[in-house]
């Protein structure tokens, strides 16, 4: 039996910085970071890994620094990783990187269980972990609370709706895309970092997958950004000038002329 | 005019009455100057009409220095402009801000790199446009409290689990602009104002002489922030920092920034008993580890009332614990400029933690932002949980407060203090809790009383232990501040003759006996009323 | 672009009408609306699809509402939107009908279907857009969201793959007003062989909150309210006011304020009359979630943050002693019987 999870690297800050020469988007390359529902997807898979002595595997795409975040989940309890690395898999959209992803968990001999992060947090679609499910053809379930119950054909899940908690039976295998605080994480202790060190860690190309260069990376990928502006500003603003006192009094006057 | 500036206290600004040591002062009045032109007309207005003055910052101070004895409150929250940029012969970065902003403010617009520059000097401003490219920089003070002002900072010499490696905010600081209790100012440089022997001659703005006959006495080899500093050719502004709010205000204040080292790693290692956990202090000091910014212990109590809070109260659920019950925790920081130095660096503590005893898979290795929080929350909810637990207590007997000790010992006498400490509190029965800064042998002893009368034994332990630490050269308070809580042990640690050479600092610098009265020492005999 | 009508739905605007147990949900109605007025425009029928059984006054409401077809499918196995079974059935009709466009509500629910249908039907799929129009040139479905962190709107096409799908949340469009007089057609449709790989074992249904999407007063908080304690301020400010507290999005991922208070692209579209925004800087997804508030006041000591742009008020002030100071006086007047005792009553 066999858990994938499928980690991303985010940017670790909101703050882009816009370039007035180039207008092209600077970030930081320091303040990359896993992407934080990710934490609790390798927390999941390191527990029940461990739980149920099933093999764990860490899947990523990205640029070759994403190394670092693969290495920090083998220190973390899973047994080893995959990065999916080539500038033809750059500019790939969820239905692109879906389809990368499941090349690869196809490649590796399928999987019984797939877990991601609910979302990414620079991106904020939620739709790679979905759009994998059907790539492979698995069962999907979105925005997990809770795991319990496995077992090698099937697993019980809790799950947020928009009335409430929901819980069901999913067959296996499936993709199940985890909330925020739905696992205890572990941080790596002294030792743990010695064990990740010495894990495999193997990285793969577009050839390796066997890819099809019009369905991976941005010739792949069926959106295209036509056009990125700031947003328009608002008409008439005014603003309040004074000290403090004399600033509140002024928003209490604006206040009280709506809540009456 | 300074009748604007200072008006009679009203009902609801009970809070300006108070700090986080909990002591509710008094007061008639209050003021809050927005300029440093109007900071000096509401002290030459309480000079003329003799009414003492408290400086508050955020009141985020738990030696009651901030809490008024009668008069006028100063409230410095509306100071609180980052005025420009400048840099320094070393090329480190100084920022030149008013007293009354706010730590966690200013390392936002650090980190952020954005600063309000429409009224910045056009030298700041190219400053700024360097630092905005520069590498991230940070000011290294870090007290638990980061809602602190930074005047706050300065008159308690504050410091933090960093100052382990960077020092207390005394080491930060390049100037200040300080205004006397008569309304004149002093503009103070490091390297510029400096004492010759322990004679201290300043010229005011305003062209005043001020003769300050600095005090003998040499200071313990230990973290302090008890008394004035003195030292032979001493700079000007170390006579300021750390003096209370007792000799003058400070307006602006000149703070050196440092280049953020690019990793910084947190490592929390367990032990199973407390000795182990000092004996893995002191072997990790003895190697001299570069690296290492800071050494944070927590007792057996203190992790035991964190599994405790963390099971009952909601605000706790996400504490990360151990499973098994520890009877130490050692938290250590790391920097570093690349990971594999690092990673020799952890390893090297895993074989300190297997010397002292302990197993290197008893720990934690935060390294990304996330874990670093985890952590962060871990050390931050001690304290929380404590005054939690006071809260509790206090519903049941009103008159209770927390009994928090700041001492601090020289390296040889740490196993000695920690063991004086957890016997005699375990002969008290008290429940207490133990951590801090134990790479400076410097950890606070938190006394839990739950009635009036073992409140009462708790001060008589703490009273013990102030002096047994005199004895052995430590210092009465490491971070806090004397205020108005610890004068008793500040008499206790210098003795009337040193005293009675601090109050002549003080009778230089402020005559009247104006500002920050009761804080340090009582005011002369015939000075405490108006 | 060219529209065959021979078969339902073909070529045109597709709107899915999620319902709960039958009752229709406002976002269709608001996405109808949209449809209705790019259809008008592109010369082309505008269909709802509603899987599962809802009664004639639903169908009327989304004929009303603009749709010129509903394709009901109305099997009893269909009626709680079970998802595999409505991939399956969505899927099969995209591929039978080829529609230009399908729109589908960014409700929990639709953001776990429309990605597998996109999928299966491999086609792109952009998520919680902020506007939606036609490009007169190309005709192509223009679909604007907020990207790279949420500082810049990126507008996005789906050139070669059909249908185009989008999903917008709740709130962010203006739900239409319903013409009664419309005509259209109901259209049932055969279900293909369905499947579920999942098996409800339970339900929890939580009370709703008191959520702030239907609040007339938010007070909201961003980093600038800089500790978790002054939280408290922003709260009793929207006591006061009779009002609820919202939050940017920083301050849930620190922990500070549960998700159900988050205002933005990821968290509630809010459309109150007053929104006092305090310590916010304003990432365009948070702006996102606040485009249909009637008067935004925003609270920032930084003279150049972006939210004071999106503002009808502008304050450069430090929100935590302003707050405390409002607080104050709203409370000394209210004791006075002056303002808000009846909206603040609880």
């Amino acid at each position: 039996m066999r858990i994938v999870v499928c980690v991303k690297q985010v940017p670790g800050t909101n703050q882009v910085y816009l370039d007035p020469e180039t207008r092209s988007i600077v970030r930081e390359a320091r303040h990359a970071v896993l992407n934080p529902y990710d934490t609790f997807a390798v927390a999941w898979a390191a527990r029940l890994g461990s739980q149920h002595g099933w093999e764990t595997l860490a899947l990523s795409m990205g640029i070759p620094a994403v190394e670092k975040l693969l290495r920090d989940s083998l220190c973390r309890g899973i047994d080893r990783a995959v990065l999916l690395t080539d500038r033809l898999f750059a500019g790939a959209d969820t239905w692109a990187t879906a389809n990368t992803l499941a090349m690869a968990v196809r490649k590796l001999g399928g999987a019984d269980l797939v877990l991601c992060g609910k979302m990414a947090i620079d991106g904020d679609t939620a739709q790679t972990g979905p759009e994998l499910a059907e790539c492979l053809g698995y069962a999907v379930v979105t925005d997990v609370t809770d795991i319990k119950e496995v077992s090698r054909s099937q697993v019980q899940v809790s799950r947020h709706t928009e009335s409430g908690v929901q819980t069901l039976l999913v067959r296996l295998p499936a993709v199940l895309t985890v909330a925020k605080d739905s696992c205890p994480t572990r941080m790596p202790s002294i030792a743990d970092l010695a064990r990740g060190a010495s894990r495999p860690l193997e990285c793969w190309s577009a050839a390796n997958l066997g890819a099809d260069p019009d369905r991976i990376g941005q010739r792949g990928s069926p959106t295209r950004v036509v056009c990125t502006e700031t947003p328009p500003m608002k008409k008439q603003s005014r603003r309040l000038e004074g000290t403090l006192e004399q600033q509140a009094a002024s928003l209490e006057c604006i206040i009280r002329e709506i809540v009456s | 005019m300074p009748q604007d500036l200072i008006r009679p206290m009203t009902s609801d600004q009970a809070d300006y009455l108070r700090d986080e040591s909990r002591l509710i002062g008094q007061a008639e009045w209050i003021a809050f100057p927005e300029t440093e032109q109007q900071l000096r007309e509401i002290l030459a207005s309480c000079r003329r009409s003799g009414r003492p003055v408290t400086i508050q910052g955020a009141r985020t101070g738990i030696a009651a220095a901030a809490v008024p004895a009668g008069g006028v409150v100063l409230s410095l929250t509306r100071l609180n402009r980052v005025r420009g940029m400048k840099q320094n012969a070393d090329g480190r970065y100084v920022l030149c801000a008013e007293s009354g902003v706010i730590l966690s403010r200013l390392r936002k617009q650090i980190e952020d790199r954005h600063f309000a520059v429409s009224d910045w000097d056009e030298p700041s401003r190219q400053i700024f446009e360097q630092f905005r490219r520069d590498r991230t920089q940070i000011f290294t003070p870090d007290p638990t409290e980061a809602t602190a002002s930074l005047g706050g900072m300065v008159a308690c010499n504050a410091s933090g689990a960093r100052s382990y490696r960077y020092g207390p905010v005394r080491r930060h600081i390049q100037g200040l602009r300080v205004i006397l209790a008569d309304g004149q100012t002093l503009d103070l440089q490091r390297g510029r104002e400096k004492a010759a022997g322990r004679t201290l001659n300043l010229t005011t703005e305003q062209g005043g002489q001020l003769r300050i006959d600095l005090p003998t006495y040499a200071l313990p080899q230990v973290k302090s922030a008890a008394g004035y500093y003195a030292a032979d050719d001493m700079d000007a502004v170390d006579l300021f920092i750390g003096s209370d709010g007792t000799l003058g205000v400070v307006s602006q204040i000149e703070l050196v920034l440092q280049p953020l080292p690019d990793q910084i790693w947190g490592v929390t290692c367990f032990f199973g008993e407390e000795e182990q956990a000092w004996q893995f202090t002191e072997q990790v000091r003895a190697a001299g580890e570069t690296g290492l910014l800071a050494l944070e212990y927590f007792d057996r109590q203190a992790l035991a009332l964190l599994a405790r809070y963390k099971a009952g109260h909601p605000a706790f659920a996400r504490l990360e614990l151990s499973q098994r019950p520890f009877g130490a925790a050692i938290y250590c920081e790391l920097q570093g400029e690349r990971e594999d130095q690092l990673l020799e660096a952890v390893a090297r503590l895993g074989r300190q933690m297997e010397h002292a005893g302990a197993s290197p898979e008893d720990s934690w290795v935060a390294r990304t932002a996330f874990d670093r929080d985890q952590l962060l929350f871990f050390r931050h909810a001690a304290p929380e949980c404590v005054n939690l637990e006071i809260d509790r207590n206090r519903q049941r007997e009103p008159s209770l407060t927390k009994l928090g000790t700041d001492m601090s010992v020289p390296n040889d006498k740490l196993p000695a203090v920690m063991r004086l400490y957890r016997e005699d509190l375990k002969a008290s029965g008290l429940p207490y809790a133990i951590w801090g800064h134990i790479g400076d042998n410097h950890v606070h002893v938190n006394i839990l009383p739950r009635t009036a009368g073992e409140y009462e034994t708790g001060k008589t332990l703490y009273r013990s232990w102030a002096r047994q630490i005199v004895a052995w050269d430590g210092s009465v308070s490491a971070e806090h501040g004397i205020g108005k809580l610890k004068a008793e042990y500040l008499a206790l640690m210098f003795g009337e003759q040193s005293l009675s050479e601090m109050k002549r600092v003080k009778n230089a610098c402020d005559p009247g006996f104006l500002l920050g009265r009761g804080n340090l020492f009582a005011p002369p005999e015939g000075r405490k009323t108006e | 672009m060219s529209c065959d009508t021979a078969l339902p739905g073909a070529g045109g605007l597709w709107v899915l009408a999620e319902h709960d147990q039958g009752r229709i949900l406002p976002v269709a109605f608001e996405l109808l609306g949209r449809a209705r007025q790019l259809a008008d425009r592109m010369i082309c029928p505008v269909a709802a699809i509603l899987p599962g059984t809802v009664d004639q006054a639903g169908v009327s409401a989304l004929i009303a509402a603009g749709a010129d077809e509903v394709l009901t499918c109305a099997d009893p196995a269909l009626d709680n939107l079970p998802e595999d079974p409505c991939t399956d059935l969505l899927s099969h009709l995209v591929r039978q009908y080829e529609p230009a466009v399908f729109l589908i509500g960014a409700t929990h629910w639709g953001r776990t279907v429309a990605p597998r249908v996109a999928a299966r039907v491999h086609t792109g799929l952009t998520a919680d857009c902020t506007m939606l129009d036609i490009d007169p040139k190309t005709g192509l479905l223009l679909q604007t969201r907020p990207a790279f962190g949420g500082n810049l709107l990126a507008t996005i096409v789906t050139e070669r793959h059909r249908p185009q799908m989008a999903t917008v949340r709740p709130g962010v469009l203006p739900e239409p007003v319903r013409d009664t007089s419309r005509r259209g057609r109901l259209l049932p449709v055969e279900p293909p062989p369905l499947t579920n790989r999942l098996a409800e074992l339970s339900r929890l249904v939580l009370p709703p909150e008191q959520g702030i999407a239907a609040a007339r007063v938010i007070v909201s908080a961003g980093r600038g309210i800089m500790s978790q304690k002054n939280l408290a301020l922003v709260r009793s400010l929207a006591d006061l006011l009779g009002g609820q507290m919202g939050v940017s999005r920083p301050l849930v991922d620190m922990g500070w304020a549960p998700v159900g208070c988050q205002i933005g692209q990821t968290g509630q579209s809010v459309a109150p009359d007053l929104l006092i925004a305090c310590g916010i800087s304003g990432a365009i997804q948070h702006i996102a979630g606040l485009g249909q508030a009637r008067m935004l006041v925003a609270i920032n000591t930084d003279p150049e943050a972006p939210i004071f742009q999106f503002a009808d008020v502008q304050v450069v002030a430090d929100c935590v002693p302003l707050l405390r100071q409002l607080v104050r006086d709203l409370s000394a007047r209210r004791k006075d019987g002056g303002l808000g005792s009846e909206a603040a009553a609880p």
